[in-house]
């Protein structure tokens, strides 16, 4: 028995022969031209049996043109095809009907019945199948009753045989349909499985992201703090030096200072080696003093505390090439920010004064939606680049410390410009 | 050298250094008449006292940036006859700008460290009381730190060196101009060449000045 294509349900890994396989695929492929294929060769089987009376035709190509209509509307062509074989079994079987009742004659057609049950149980729930399944039997029952046969024109066993044939046709359509609904159902519960696993591990996927950028938030956080931190740190230790061992040791200057213009006074005695001593510890105070600048202003410079704008004032006022300096911000970074911009400034210029044999320097420091950019550009030579001695590789990671930025634009010839973006704090 | 006693305030918030000066001084029969911990003292007391010269360290309370460079600016605002000299452990050639914006006299600033050598200090003082300027020779240092600059004071003409001694007068372009008896457009020439010459930017036309006139001072 040939299956109707239903819903091109073939398995790719099923094989057939290879021109067979072909046609057999593209029925699968084309389930409207292969129900109207299944219809045509039946309607061509009646007119084969009828001799193509009218009538007959007319009735079965009724019963046919459900086909077409199956996969839309299963229950209704079912019962369309049901309704129409009982009027042909209740009005059509009659030992000697006129015309009009031998139009209804059961034909070949019949078998779009159980093509219906079929396709009524592969695509509604069991419960409608199985109705429709047994309203089929009844049919065929009757159909068996009413048969000519069953008045003794024909033996038992051929009445037997009908009946078993008629029977096992509709139990066969419906196991069939029933059996590719129960594969309908497993592919859908696979599929809902499939797709819950899916949004299970989506789910998962978006909490471990979730989870991660909260993480990196923390990070940031903490590393806003710490650097925060270790600025503020870096003022106190300055301002402690400051504060304590810097000014003890000028008041020690002075004192030694004082004892030595008094031995140098008092020239009567022979002080000498004192006065020698003394002289010593004066000079060696002094540069004490003088080192403890330098690394006082290492760690912090004290003019910052004055804002970036006067610290600048006094870098570029100190710089060996002439510097323009415009500084244009509407609110003051965080001192750490001021520290990591100040720094930068301070080595750019070393740079410009060492490499770019510049006859001018400028050094523009403006804010933009809340961030820090700082431009230092001269008319040298050009060509710098990070990792040429020039510390700039050393400043992008300072800089990359504070998610900063730095872009170099220095073609060879010059001009230079370099561009640092800093966030408004850590 | 120690000449007639001076009558002297000290503005200075560590106690060590406020006592080594006061002995310091007074065993050299200066007068120190009041030694306070922060600049509003330090107002208080040169109002009352009126000395002849105050010695300001520029971090004091309560913000410990520069309270005493403020003050001192102040005093010579409003004690025109009271010797300044600022005192500090950093040098900024930033706040020597602004401390000698105006006509410089009476005026010093000087790094902390200088007390070491005493006399020196003591005679610098006595020149500021006196109405004379003094600077650290680490702000010449900054200023002229660029080798570029050393010689720059030595190209100008002789006529440019007339205009930067009358700016370092703290004299108008206008001023100038009626002393050296030519046009205030004549002058500012001169003063576009001088600052061009000594390498200063534009960027601030009072700084320029100032500085242009610290370099002369200091040549």
């Amino acid at each position: 028995m040939i299956v109707p294509a239903a819903r091109g349900s073939g398995r790719p890994g099923r094989t057939y022969p290879g021109l067979v396989r072909r046609e057999w695929d593209w029925l699968l492929s084309h389930p409207v031209e292969a129900d109207l294929l299944l219809a045509a060769v039946l309607l061509v089987a009646t007119v084969g049996q009828s001799r193509a009376d009218p009538l007959i035709l007319a009735v079965s190509t009724l019963l046919v043109a459900t086909i077409p209509l199956r996969r839309r509307y299963p229950v209704q062509a079912f019962t369309t095809a049901l309704l129409i074989a009982a009027l042909q079994v209740g009005l059509g079987m009659q030992p000697r009907g006129d015309y009009a009742v031998a139009a209804l004659q059961p034909t070949v057609a019949e078998f779009v019945v159980a093509v219906l049950l079929y396709t009524l149980a592969a695509h509604t729930p069991r419960r409608t199948s199985i109705r429709g399944l047994c309203g089929c039997l009844i049919l065929s029952a009757i159909a068996i009753a009413r048969w000519p046969g069953s008045n003794g024109l024909h033996p038992e066993p051929a009445i037997l045989g009908a009946s078993a044939l008629l029977a096992s046709a509709c139990l066969t359509a419906w196991v069939l349909g029933d059996s590719v609904a129960y594969r309908y159902r497993v592919a859908y519960y696979a599929a809902l499985e499939e797709r819950a696993a899916r949004l299970e591990a989506e789910r998962d996927a978006q909490a471990r992201i979730a989870t991660a950028a909260e993480r990196a938030r923390q990070l940031q956080e903490r590393r806003a703090l710490a650097v925060d931190e270790s600025a503020a740190r870096l003022r106190r230790i300055e301002r402690d030096l400051h504060d304590g061992a810097q000014v003890r040791l000028a008041a020690l200057a002075l004192s030694l200072g004082e004892i030595k213009e008094d031995l140098e006074a008092d020239n009567d005695g022979d002080g000498g080696r004192a006065r020698m001593l003394i002289g010593a510890a004066h000079a060696s105070a002094k540069e004490a003093l003088a080192e403890l600048r330098d690394l006082a202003r290492g760690i912090h410079p004290a003019v910052l505390d004055r804002g970036l704008d006067a610290a600048l004032s006094s870098l570029t006022e100190s710089s060996a090439v002439p510097v323009e300096l415009t500084v244009s911000i509407s609110k003051r970074p965080s001192p750490a920010i001021e520290t990591i911009a100040y720094f930068c400034a301070a080595e750019l210029l070393a740079n410009v004064a060492k490499h770019s044999s510049a006859a001018k320097a400028s050094i523009v420091v403006s804010d933009d939606e809340g961030e820090l950019v700082l431009t230092v550009g001269d008319d040298g030579v050009g060509g710098a680049r990070p990792g040429d001695g020039g510390g700039l590789a050393g400043l992008r990671e300072r800089v990359q410390t504070v998610d900063g930025k730095l872009r170099i634009d220095s073609p060879p010839g010059g001009p230079t410009k370099i561009t640092i973006v800093l966030p408004g704090h850590a | 050298m120690s000449g007639s006693p001076m009558r002297v305030v000290i503005a200075e918030d560590a106690a060590i250094m406020r006592d080594g000066l006061t002995q310091t001084l007074s065993r050299r029969g200066h007068q120190v008449v009041a030694a306070v911990p922060d600049a509003e003292a330090l107002l208080a007391a040169v109002g009352e006292h009126r000395p002849d010269v105050a010695i300001v360290d520029v971090r004091m309370p309560p913000t410990h940036t520069d309270e005493g460079l403020r003050a001192a600016k102040a005093i010579r605002r409003d004690y025109p006859g009271v010797g300044v000299l600022v005192f500090s452990q950093y040098i900024e050639a930033r706040s020597a700008a602004d401390l000698f914006a105006g006509a410089p006299s009476g005026v010093g600033y000087l790094l902390k460290d200088r007390v070491a050598d005493v006399s020196d200090f003591i005679e610098a003082l006595t020149r500021v009381a006196r109405g004379g300027t003094v600077l650290d020779p680490e702000v010449v240092g900054q200023l002229l730190g660029a080798s570029r600059r050393t010689d720059a004071l030595a190209t100008l003409t002789p006529r440019e060196r007339e205009v930067l001694a009358l700016i370092a007068e703290g004299r108008s372009n206008t001023a100038i101009a009626e002393t050296l008896f030519i046009s205030a457009g004549v002058v500012e020439k001169h003063v576009a060449s001088i600052f061009a010459k000594l390498g200063l930017a534009p960027s601030d036309t009072d700084n320029r000045r100032v500085i242009a006139a610290i370099m002369y001072l200091e040549s």
